[in-house]
C-alpha cells in the first residue's frame, strides 16, 4: 500500500492519456456487461422454466391460434392435470400521434384465469385477490413494478390497446387492478415483475368472440413424462388442419429465443473483438508511458529496488487503470440497465438488473485485461539494464 | 579496511562483434572516509569504474569489494538491497522523479525499509534540512533550480545513511555557484559525516576538493594527486 501513492502520481501526470485509457477499458466493460445482463435475463427465464408444464402451439407459427376445441381433447389425454387457455395480447397504453405508444408497452397475457394461477405459483396472490380477480371480468393482476411506475393500486383503472389487428376492438379494454402479485425472488429469481394477466373471456368476449388460442399451457402430473405426453398431444392433432407443436416451458421458450441465442453469438464474439482491441491499445499506451520513463526505472534500480517490485509497480499502474475502468463500466453498464425500462420499446426489461456476481467478474475482467496489457513493459521494466537505461538518456 | 577495494578489474562491452577494452586490470583503493576525484578524457573508463563501485555494472573480471562485500559474489537480488543500503548515488542530471515532491523523492530510498511512514517522513525531512531545503520540501523538481534539485538529490543520496557516496559529475549541469554549493555540501558530508565519497568530474575545481585524485584513460589508471591541505567547504556549518 505504501506504493499506491507513488502509482497514482504517475497516473495522474498524464491524466488525459490515464483518462481515454480509463475510458476505453470503460466502454468495454460497458458493452460486456450490458450484453451478458441482458443475454442473462433472456436464458434466466430458461432456468427456471418450470418441469412439469409444457406449451401447445400452432405447428407452423406462434402468431396462428388454434381452436378452443382442443383443450377438452388436450386435456382428456393421460398425465395431462390441467390446461389453460393463454394468448399473447400485445396491450399498449395510449397512442402518440396515432400509433400505439410504445413507451407504455409491457407484457400482458390474457389467461384463462382459473387453471392457469393454478399451475403457476410464480405469481404471488393471496386467496382474496385471487377472489377479487375473478369476481370481475375486467380484473387485471399486475406485477409490482408496474404498480411502482404507473401508481396503480387496487381499484386503479387503465386502458390498453393491442397492436395485434385481430385484438383490436371499437374502443381499447378497460381493467381494473384487482391484485399486485408479489415475487418470491429466493425460489424464482427471474420472474417478471412487470406482467400482467387478464380474463381470456374478456378478450373473447371483447373481440366478438373472434379471438382464438394462442396457446395452451399444460400442467402435467410426472415431468418424467413430458416428452411421452407432448408426443401424445401433437399425435391427437396430426391429421387435423391445425397441427401442434407441444414442448416443455424451457424447450418452448428456447425455441422463442433462438435468435437471441444467435444474437447473442454474434454480440459476444463484437464484444470479444472488442475487449482484445481495447487491450491493444492499452497495452500500447502503456508501453509508451513505461518507455518514456526508462531513466526513472533506472533510477529506481539503482536506489537499490529489486526488479520484482518495479515490475509489481508497473502491473500496479495496469491494474489501477483496468480496475477504474471496469468500475466505471460497470457503473455506466447497471445505469443503462437500470433505465432499459424507461426506453421505448425496450419496456420488457424494466425488472431486469445486473447480477454482484456479473459485477465481480467485470471487476475480474477489468483487471486481467489491466495486469496483461501492463506485462510486456512491465517485463521490460523488470529486465532492464540500469547502465543501458541511463546511457539511452 | 578500504571502504571501496577495486581488484585487477576488467570490463569488456561487446558491440556487435567488436570488443571494447573499457577497463584493463585496473585496481584502486579508496579508504574509509575518502573523498576520492576520478578524472579523465571521455572514453577513460571513469564512470564505468563508478558504476562498479556502485553495483550497477559487473566487471567481466576482477573483483569490486565495497564496504566488505565482494560485490561480484552478488546475484541480482542480493546486490539491489546491497545497493539500497550501502550506496548513495547522486547523477549528473540529478534523476528526480517528476511526479514526487523534493520530500517525496528523498523518502523513495526508504520506502524499501520497515520504518513507518510518520519515521520516513521525518528521516528524509532531516537530509533535506542537510542540504538546506527543508523550506522546499513540498515543491516539485520542476519548481527547483539545477542547483536546488541536485541538493535534493544529494538528500536522496543519504537519507538511508550510505557508508560510501558516489557522484557522476555531479556538478556537470550546473552554473559555478551552484556548483560551488554542491561541492560544499560534498566536503561536508565528507568531513561531517565521515561519508566515503567517489567523484567522476571533467573539472579540475571540482576535483581540488577532493583529497585523492585520480586520473584514467583508456581504462588504466594514470596519476595519483594526493592532497592535505583541502581547504574547509565554503560556508560549511
Amino acid at each position: 500500500m505504501k506504493y499506491l501513492p507513488y502509482i497514482l502520481k504517475h497516473l495522474r501526470k498524464n491524466w488525459i492519456r490515464t483518462a481515454s485509457t480509463i475510458a476505453a477499458m470503460a466502454l468495454c466493460i460497458f458493452l460486456i456487461a450490458s450484453l451478458q445482463t441482458v443475454l442473462a435475463a433472456f436464458y434466466g427465464t430458461i432456468d427456471t422454466a418450470a418441469t412439469d408444464r409444457l406449451i401447445t402451439r400452432h405447428r407452423i407459427s406462434l402468431a396462428e391460434d388454434l381452436p378452443m376445441a382442443y383443450e377438452a381433447r388436450i386435456g382428456a389425454i393421460a398425465g395431462v392435470k390441467r390446461t389453460a387457455k393463454t394468448n399473447w395480447f400485445g396491450g399498449v397504453m395510449g397512442s402518440s400521434g396515432g400509433q400505439p405508444d410504445m413507451r407504455n408497452f409491457f407484457a400482458n397475457f390474457a389467461v384463462d384465469a382459473e387453471p392457469y394461477l393454478a399451475m403457476y405459483p410464480e405469481y404471488g396472490l393471496t386467496d382474496a385477490d385471487k377472489q377479487a380477480f375473478m369476481q370481475d371480468m375486467r380484473g387485471a393482476i399486475i406485477g409490482p413494478a408496474l404498480a411502482e411506475k404507473y401508481g396503480w393500486k387496487i381499484g386503479s383503472t387503465f386502458q390498453l390497446e393491442s397492436i395485434i389487428p385481430p385484438y383490436r376492438a371499437d374502443k381499447p379494454f378497460e381493467f381494473v387492478v384487482r391484485a399486485i402479485y408479489s415475487v418470491d425472488t429466493q425460489k424464482y429469481p427471474n420472474h417478471a415483475r412487470d406482467m400482467m394477466l387478464f380474463h381470456w373471456k374478456y378478450l373473447y368476449e371483447k373481440t366478438g368472440q373472434r379471438a382464438g388460442v394462442g396457446t395452451y399451457s399444460l400442467q402435467i402430473a410426472n415431468p418424467s413424462q413430458a416428452a411421452a405426453i407432448a408426443k401424445a398431444v401433437d399425435s391427437t392433432f396430426e391429421n387435423s388442419d391445425t397441427q401442434t407443436k407441444t414442448e416443455t416451458e424451457a424447450q418452448f421458450v428456447a425455441s422463442f429465443l433462438a435468435l437471441v441465442g444467435d444474437l447473442g453469438l454474434i454480440l459476444n464474439a463484437i464484444g470479444m473483438a472488442v475487449a482484445f482491441t481495447i487491450l491493444l491499445v492499452t497495452a500500447n499506451t502503456m508501453s509508451m508511458a513505461i518507455r518514456e520513463r526508462r531513466t526513472e526505472i533506472a533510477v529506481l534500480k539503482t536506489l537499490g529496488y529489486p526488479s520484482a517490485l518495479v515490475l509489481a509497480l508497473v502491473l500496479g499502474e495496469a491494474l489501477v487503470i483496468g480496475l477504474l475502468g471496469s468500475g466505471l463500466g460497470v457503473l455506466m453498464a447497471s445505469t443503462l440497465i437500470g433505465n432499459l425500462g424507461s426506453i421505448p420499446g425496450l419496456q420488457g426489461f424494466g425488472s431486469v438488473a445486473m447480477s454482484a456476481g456479473l459485477a465481480a467478474g467485470m471487476f475480474a475482467v477489468g483487471a486481467a485485461m489491466g495486469l496483461i496489457s501492463g506485462l510486456a513493459p512491465a517485463v521490460g521494466a523488470y529486465r532492464a539494464n540500469i547502465t543501458s537505461m541511463l546511457r539511452q538518456v | 579496511m578500504a571502504a571501496v577495494d577495486v581488484q585487477s578489474v576488467r570490463k569488456i562491452y561487446k558491440r556487435d562483434s567488436q570488443e571494447i577494452v573499457v577497463l584493463d586490470g585496473l585496481s584502486l583503493e579508496v579508504p574509509e572516509g575518502e573523498f576520492v576525484a576520478l578524472m579523465g578524457p571521455s572514453g577513460s573508463g571513469k564512470t564505468t569504474l563508478l558504476n562498479l563501485i556502485a553495483g550497477i555494472d559487473r566487471p567481466t573480471s576482477g573483483k569490486v569489494i565495497v564496504s566488505g562485500t565482494d560485490l561480484t559474489t552478488l546475484s541480482e537480488g542480493p546486490l539491489a538491497k546491497w545497493r539500497s543500503r550501502n550506496i548513495g548515488f547522486i547523477f549528473q542530471f540529478y534523476n528526480l522523479i517528476p511526479v514526487l515532491t523534493a520530500v517525496e523523492n528523498v523518502e523513495l530510498p526508504l520506502l524499501l525499509t520497515k520504518l513507518p511512514r510518520k519515521q520516513r517522513r521525518e528521516r528524509a525531512m532531516t537530509a533535506l534540512k542537510i542540504v538546506g531545503l527543508a523550506d522546499r520540501s513540498h515543491h516539485y523538481p520542476r519548481q527547483l533550480s539545477g542547483g536546488q534539485e541536485q541538493r535534493v538529490a544529494i538528500a536522496r543520496a543519504v537519507v538511508a545513511d550510505p557508508a560510501v557516496l558516489v557522484a557522476d559529475e555531479p556538478t556537470g549541469d550546473l552554473d559555478a555557484k551552484s556548483a560551488e554549493e554542491i561541492l560544499n555540501l560534498l566536503q561536508t558530508l565528507n568531513s561531517d559525516f565521515k561519508k566515503t565519497i567517489v567523484m567522476v568530474t571533467h573539472d579540475p575545481r571540482a576535483a581540488c576538493r577532493a583529497h585523492i585524485e585520480r586520473h584514467l584513460d583508456k581504462g588504466v589508471l594514470m596519476t595519483t594527486v594526493e592532497r592535505h591541505d583541502v581547504a574547509a567547504p565554503v560556508g560549511a556549518r
